[in-house]
């Protein structure tokens, strides 16, 4: 599955499982954070990717840190 | 008593702007600037006085002109001449003069000529202008007159106080030199319309957008950055009278310089034919992530909307991620059902066999290609070069024959369309 | 025409996804699908032998190209055919870098596959013919792909109407209008009603069958993996920061943590201020671990896989991600977490 920012793009290439990231230079992780909001924030992301790696897709679904989107139609 | 609206003719926000066009035919370095019967002389003394500054240490002005054994390198802005017309100052709003509204009255240019900045900056990427020989026919400023500045920075500058520095200079040049047209007789006189009435018409909107990515990648609009801003509509005069300058020294190929925006080749080419009316230009910045790519794009279909546009053209500047910025316009518009066109450069590769849009709209498909960024050319060797000795990108003399990508040659894939420079599948 | 007929582990009767290693080899005469292809042919043209190759071995060994094209001129062939290879992948991207290999090596060369074949950008020179996209279209995708062979046995070039798919290369030239001209012109078109005209067709980027469900994640072994161009400091391995043409791969055995100072970024897409200062942003090993200790994870793949995704051409980075997968299933791992910026 994949972390990424611009999820419109990994949408348009087809990317099954999508969780969105907070920023380009940063996939798992943020600067404006200080160091142990940021470690959570990575922990919490890494139990999303793992949800959507268990969870069944049939195209292009986004996972965020709240909740499940299909890719719009 | 009821409100009630304007009546049409009442309701004016003034009439256009009269542009008289000074053809160019030659250019010398000379004791004092003088123009007459298409010879512009630069008076040499005065040019270098223009550029007097703490944070340049020296500059050096010289012509070069179509078909010579020249090549510009390191080739920064490029400024076509121009000044307001009588008893007003306040061309290129902002820098030269104070902020204040332009884009009315008269004003000259010399056209076929243009000033152009040469030299290191940080942040810049090398640009190569060749003005004779194989390979000058893909930029498009190798068919004026250009009047080169070099220039050293003073020893400890901040870059920043160089690049604004030398900026200014170039304006001042600018400026400077169309004023010694001012009393000749035009050899072209243009009416440009303003934008704000209506024919009945198909409306057009140009969409233009903008770098705004800080110091040496920025563009300014009166004077000002446009990062962090929300989509604005400007009235295409404004453009003829420099409100928006480049200060945005990278991209070599897919740059906009100041020339291109005051001669906005899509609002030329929007005024040239009579099926349409020019609904006026809508400015842009893009900016670096996803969210706010969006919110700028959906903003800017909005505004088109608003304007009654019922077609626009939508450009940038940069390389694939300001390609974004295009194809978020392009399906904000679609969805809004206003005809959208898109104008992208490739990146096909070497062999052009790549899919050359790697950010391309999902919905929208009318696009314009300005040709293969990475498909390489053949520059001859020259006698000259201005800009620098030796070339930055490859290792070689700056009056070498070369081997170049087409993504080095300054303005060959221009993203608002000025060159006639194209990609097609071969058959 | 001598032929030489490349095919998989599967085609050439070895076995399944079990053998999917195999290494390279051959035959005498065609083999599977080449003895239907063979008779199609008639008697001007013979398939002298058959070259093989498992799918993982071909997709994820540095030295498997060589080792085919090796086999195929010793057995100097007037033509080689690879495929048909349909959807799969790993076999589309076998075919068509021998056949690419072959055509630039001087064997003049054909491959077939579906258009949606992630190898199928990787055939250039060769020409690709058009299958279908599984295996119970063999019958069809043969036919076609022996009119193919028939018309370059008599020298022609092969067109669209021959089902050649791919690419055609795009050259730059020049136009009579400027680019914002024909822009306007293609505005006009629109306004009087044509959806369809465009300078640039909208590349297809084909679809991706997502997979199914982790179902185990606790007793499952996962990789990292990341676009970010994360390298040890110094970039020993010299991994281009833009236009990549390599993938590399870094231990992580025995390592808790990402020290700063011992990793850097060198993608020249994004500043890297932030990922060097702490390259757990680009690779989360920190949390990774901690879930592995808790028993959420069963195991952490012991290396991770690296490449700058920074103006990387999309044939390229398709090639890499199936040689990855190709890769980590070798290495019995289930599931992968890629980061990217």
């Amino acid at each position: 599955m994949l972390l990424c920012n611009l999820v419109s793009i990994a949408i348009r290439v087809g990317a099954p499982r999508i969780v969105p990231t907070h920023g380009i230079p940063f996939p798992t992780g943020d600067p404006e954070l200080g160091p142990e909001e940021e470690r959570r924030l990575r922990r919490q992301l890494v139990e999303r990717a793992l949800d959507a790696l268990g969870t069944s897709v049939d195209g292009p679904t986004v996972f965020e840190l709240g909740a499940v989107t299909g890719a719009p139609a | 008593m009821s409100a009630t609206r304007a009546r049409e003719g009442e309701r004016r926000s003034g009439t256009g702007l009269r542009l008289l066009a000074h053809e160019v035919t030659a250019v010398v370095l000379g004791e004092e600037t003088t123009y007459g019967d298409g010879l512009l002389t630069v008076g040499a003394r005065e040019a270098s006085g223009l550029f007097a500054h703490p944070a340049l240490a020296s500059v050096r002005v010289a012509c070069a002109s179509p078909g010579d054994s020249t090549r510009i390198v390191k080739a920064l802005d490029a400024v076509e001449p121009r000044c307001k017309g009588g008893e007003d100052g306040g061309i290129f709003p902002g820098l030269l003069g104070p902020a204040a509204l332009r884009g009315r009255g008269e004003t000259h240019a010399l056209r076929g000529a243009a000033v152009i900045s040469a030299g290191f900056l940080p942040r810049a990427q090398e640009a190569v202008l060749q003005m004779g020989g194989a390979g000058a026919e893909l930029s498009p400023l190798s068919a004026t007159h250009n009047v080169v500045v070099e220039f050293d920075p003073a020893p400890d500058a901040p870059w920043e106080e160089v690049a604004a520095a030398l900026r200014l200079g170039v304006l001042r040049l600018a400026e400077h030199l169309a004023q010694a047209a001012r009393d000749a007789d035009p050899d072209v006189v243009e009416e440009l319309e303003p934008a704000d009435r209506s024919t009945g018409l198909p409306r057009v909107v140009a969409v233009t957008n903008i770098q705004t990515q800080g110091a040496f990648k920025d563009v300014l609009v009166y004077g000002r950055t446009m990062a962090g801003a929300l989509p604005t509509w400007i009235d295409p005069c404004e453009l003829a009278d420099g409100a928006v300058v480049s200060a945005q020294y990278g991209h070599p190929a897919l740059k906009n310089p100041t020339f291109v925006h005051q001669n906005n080749p899509v609002v030329a080419a929007l005024r040239a034919t009579d099926e349409v009316e020019l609904a006026g230009v809508i400015l842009c910045p893009e900016p670096v992530n996803e969210k706010e790519k969006r919110l700028v794009s959906e903003h800017a279909a909005r505004l088109c909307a608003a304007v009654g546009a019922d077609g626009a053209i939508v450009t940038k500047e940069g390389g694939g991620n300001a390609d974004g910025d295009v194809a978020l316009k392009l399906d904000a518009l679609e969805d809004i059902g206003i005809h959208a066109v898109g104008l992208f450069a490739e990146m096909a590769g070497r062999d052009g066999t790549s899919p050359g849009l790697v950010v391309a709209p999902s919905r929208a498909t009318a696009l314009i290609s300005t040709g293969n960024y990475d498909e390489l050319v053949e520059l001859d060797g020259t006698d000259r070069a201005l800009g620098g000795e030796r070339m930055g990108i490859v290792d070689a003399a700056a009056t070498d024959e070369l081997e170049l990508p087409m993504a080095a040659i300054y303005g060959s894939l221009n993203p608002l369309g000025w060159s006639r420079l194209t990609a097609a599948a071969e058959v | 025409m001598r032929i030489v007929h490349y095919v998989n582990q599967f085609f050439a009767g070895v076995g399944g996804e079990e053998a999917a290693g195999t290494a390279p080899d051959t035959r005498q005469g065609a083999v599977g699908p080449g003895r239907a292809l063979d008779a199609m042919l008639g008697s001007d043209h013979e398939i002298v032998a058959t070259v093989f190759c498992g799918d993982d071995y071909a997709a994820s060994d540095a030295s498997a190209g060589e080792e085919l094209l090796a086999l195929v001129r010793g057995l100097s062939p007037d033509l080689l055919v690879a495929g048909p290879a349909f959807t799969s992948g790993r076999y589309g991207l076998a075919c068509a870098r021998l056949a690419a290999a072959a055509a630039r090596a001087g064997i003049p060369s054909v491959a077939s596959m579906h258009p949606e074949n992630p190898g199928l950008d990787e055939a250039e020179p060769a020409p690709v013919i058009e299958s279908g996209k599984i295996g119970r279209e063999m019958r069809p995708s043969l036919e076609r792909l022996a009119q193919a062979i028939e018309k370059l046995a008599g020298g022609e070039e092969l067109r669209e109407h021959d089902g050649r798919i791919g690419r055609a290369p795009r050259r730059n030239r020049m136009a009579e209008r400027t680019a914002a001209e024909r822009a306007v012109g293609l505005l006009l078109t629109r306004l009087a009603g044509d959806q369809e005209s465009t300078e640039v067709p909208l590349p297809s980027f084909g679809s991706v069958t997502p997979s199914a469900p982790l179902a185990d994640p606790e007793n499952a072994r996962i990789a990292l993996l990341t676009e970010g161009a994360l390298v040890p400091m110094g970039n020993p391995d010299r991994l281009e920061s833009a236009r990549a043409t390599r993938w590399l791969r870094y231990e992580l055995e025995g390592l808790d943590r990402l020290e700063e100072g011992t990793y850097q970024s060198v993608h020249g897409g994004f500043s890297t201020v932030a990922a060097n200062a702490d390259p757990h942003r680009l690779l989360p090993l920190d949390a990774a671990r901690e879930l592995e200790r808790e028993g959420r994870i069963g195991q952490l793949h012991h290396e991770y896989l690296t490449t700058a995704g920074n103006g990387t051409q999309v044939a390229t980075a398709r090639g890499f991600g199936v040689e990855w997968a190709a890769e980590l299933r070798q290495a019995g791992v289930q599931a992968a977490i890629l980061t990217a910026t």
